[in-house]
Order: structure tokens, then C-alpha cells, then sequence
């Protein structure tokens, strides 16, 4: 996705009163967390876990959160989705880079990024994936979803290489 | 000391604040000893109280957030203490049950024999405390109301055969008594 549509996206999502915005980073979706630091709304973790942790903390005190991860963080927090988050049914956006989307994207990526979509579903987790054209409806759709209660994810594609 | 004696301890010095509190035998004893709203029973996704907990400190700054966790539990999430430790909460109060094992798995032991959770905690900014009766842990509780977060106290207990019944509540009701009472100003 495009610097300018990243930062779009953070923008738009602020006013629709996602005040959080907690994770571990990744290049694929490095516009949207500058932006966001410029604006002094990010918070780095140390694991994905953990930002799932602090996300529902401020859930529980009236306050929405969007956790970002690249999907080899998203395998990571699979036992703190079940066991938390859709335990206790809080609703999170979660924004997840797709790594390993390309065929030649480094190896350690290759597996994760196959089985990416099916871990999605098997979880239950609806999902959409961002592009530069449909960002906005994508939030909205994200948006309507954390004000109906329901977790649901944004996966943003890696369609570079460096 | 057993954890449910410091357990009893605390609820009576810190009578009704909130409390984050692990999976295992800390959430059934203290479900046993002092049931209330202000209470987050984490039945799962172990390690992850004092990372709720934080949540909770920084969204409500006057509310006094006192997490309940284990060794075994902080061991699985060392970086929420440099995340603690790097945002500095005033309002939050980690309190950690080491009985150096994993009790509810069958007392296989835990690293904190060799390894001391206090001095991690105060390399990662905490001020941080270490009791092992019941008047010392009186006394820190105590010294503790007049200096900001945040603040660990490693509360060292011993292994124990009583066991508290399992928290009875469902998630959907733990998560909503805790959401409303949070509404509350005091």
C-alpha cells in the first residue's frame, strides 16, 4: 500500500474513535505506524501478545483499539485470541501484514504466508484485505464491526520486496 | 506464608481497588477470599495480567490498578515489565505470589530459583520489594500508598495443598461487572 493511503487509513481511523493503536511493527504497514507516532498515538510492544493484553485493558475501561502485527506475530497470539480476546468476547481490529504473499518473499515467511487465510477462518476471525482503492470501506466495514462487539481483521499484502 | 494468606492480607489492606489477577490458583483464591466487581479474573492467555492491567492503569490515571500475578505467570511475559517500566504508570501496583514453582501443574519449579524477579523489576524501572510474612507484607503495603508507580512487591510464598474452588462466574459476566464498575468514579 501507497505511504499516502497508509496515512489516509490512520487518519480516518482516529476520527471514528479507534483511540489506541498498540503493536509490534512491520515494514508492510511502515506509513500507517509513522503517521501514527507523529500523532503520539502509538504504542510498541514487545510481543503481540502483550499489545492484545494492553488492548483489552482499555477495552475493559471503554476505549477501542486497533493491534498491529506482521502474521508471523499474528501465529504468535493465537492462543491469546481464543483464550482471550474470543473467550471474553472484546472486541479488537487487529492489522496484520501478509507477508510471504509473494512467492519469493524471504523464507522464513513462505509457510505462515500459506496457511495465513486458513488460520483466519479456522479462528472465526472475519477479515478484509486493504488496498489502495478500498481502504476506506474497509474501515468503515472494520469500525462497524468493533461498535457491533465483533473482533475482525485488516491484512495488508507485502507486494514488494527489499 | 501461602499465597491464600497473602491474598487475605492484601484484600484487607487494599480493601476495594481493582484488581488484574492471573490464571490458576491466584484468581480461585482470590475468587475465594474477596469476590468483587473491581475484580479481572484472567481464567486464560497466562502471563498476560500485568499487560491488562496496564491497559487499565493508563486509561484510568486515579484509580489505584493493583495486578495479581505468579511467577511462573511474569516469567512467560518479561517485556510487559520494560513496557511498565518505560511508561511509568504512578497507579500501578504489581504484586508477584513466588512460590518458585508451577504450582497447578503439579510443582514442577520455576526459574525464580535462581533468578530474582525483584531485581529484574528494578532494572526495569520499578521500585520494587520483597516480603515473606505476613507483618513485613503489612508494612509494605502500608509504605507503599505514598509513592507513585510503578511498584512491584515479590510476596515469596510457600507451596500449599489447600486448593480454592474454581471461579464460578462466566467470562461475559467477569468482563461486564469489571466494565461497569471501572464507570464508577471512586
Amino acid at each position: 500500500m501507497k505511504k499516502i493511503s497508509q496515512a489516509r487509513m490512520f487518519d480516518y481511523l482516529l476520527t471514528k474513535k479507534i483511540e489506541n493503536y498498540i503493536g509490534v511493527p512491520d515494514s508492510t504497514m511502515k506509513h500507517f505506524i509513522d503517521r501514527g507516532l507523529k500523532k503520539k498515538k502509538i504504542l510498541i510492544t514487545t510481543r503481540e501478545d502483550e499489545a492484545i493484553g494492553i488492548a483489552v485493558g482499555m477495552y475493559l475501561s471503554g476505549s477501542l483499539s486497533l493491534v498491529f502485527m506482521q502474521n508471523a506475530g499474528f501465529a504468535n497470539s493465537i492462543s491469546t485470541i481464543t483464550s482471550l480476546v474470543q473467550l471474553y468476547e472484546i472486541p479488537l481490529i487487529f492489522l496484520i501484514g501478509w507477508r510471504g504473499y509473494l512467492k519469493n518473499d524471504a523464507p522464513e515467511h513462505t509457510k505462515i504466508g500459506k496457511i495465513q487465510p486458513h488460520i483466519l477462518k479456522i479462528l472465526e476471525l472475519q477479515s478484509k484485505l486493504v488496498t489502495n482503492d478500498n481502504w476506506k470501506y474497509c474501515c468503515d466495514w472494520a469500525v462497524k464491526k468493533i461498535k457491533q462487539k465483533q473482533s475482525c481483521a485488516l491484512v495488508i499484502r507485502r507486494i514488494f520486496y527489499d | 506464608m501461602i499465597r491464600k494468606q497473602a491474598i487475605r492480607v492484601i484484600s484487607s489492606e487494599i480493601g476495594n481497588n481493582v484488581i488484574v489477577s492471573a490464571n490458576g490458583y491466584i484468581s480461585r483464591d482470590l475468587f475465594d477470599v474477596n469476590d468483587k466487581s473491581k475484580n479481572f479474573y484472567m481464567i486464560g492467555s497466562m502471563g498476560l495480567s500485568s499487560s491488562i492491567a496496564l491497559g487499565v492503569a493508563i486509561k484510568n490515571p486515579k484509580k489505584r490498578i493493583f495486578v495479581f500475578d505468579g511467577d511462573g505467570n511474569i516469567l512467560m511475559n518479561l517485556g510487559s515489565l520494560t513496557t511498565i517500566g518505560s511508561l511509568k504508570p504512578k497507579n500501578l501496583i504489581h504484586i508477584v505470589f513466588d512460590n518458585e514453582i508451577h504450582e497447578s501443574t503439579g510443582s514442577q519449579p520455576t526459574q525464580t530459583q535462581h533468578i530474582s524477579i525483584k531485581k529484574l523489576a528494578k532494572s526495569a524501572n520499578y521500585k520494587a520489594f520483597q516480603v515473606s510474612t505476613q507483618n513485613n507484607l503489612k508494612k509494605v503495603l502500608n509504605q507503599i500508598k505514598k509513592i507513585p508507580g510503578p511498584i512491584m512487591v515479590v510476596v515469596k510464598i510457600q507451596g500449599s495443598n489447600s486448593i480454592s474452588k474454581r471461579v464460578t462466574l462466566d467470562t461475559i459476566e467477569i468482563r461486564d461487572r469489571f466494565l461497569n464498575s471501572l464507570k464508577n468514579k471512586h
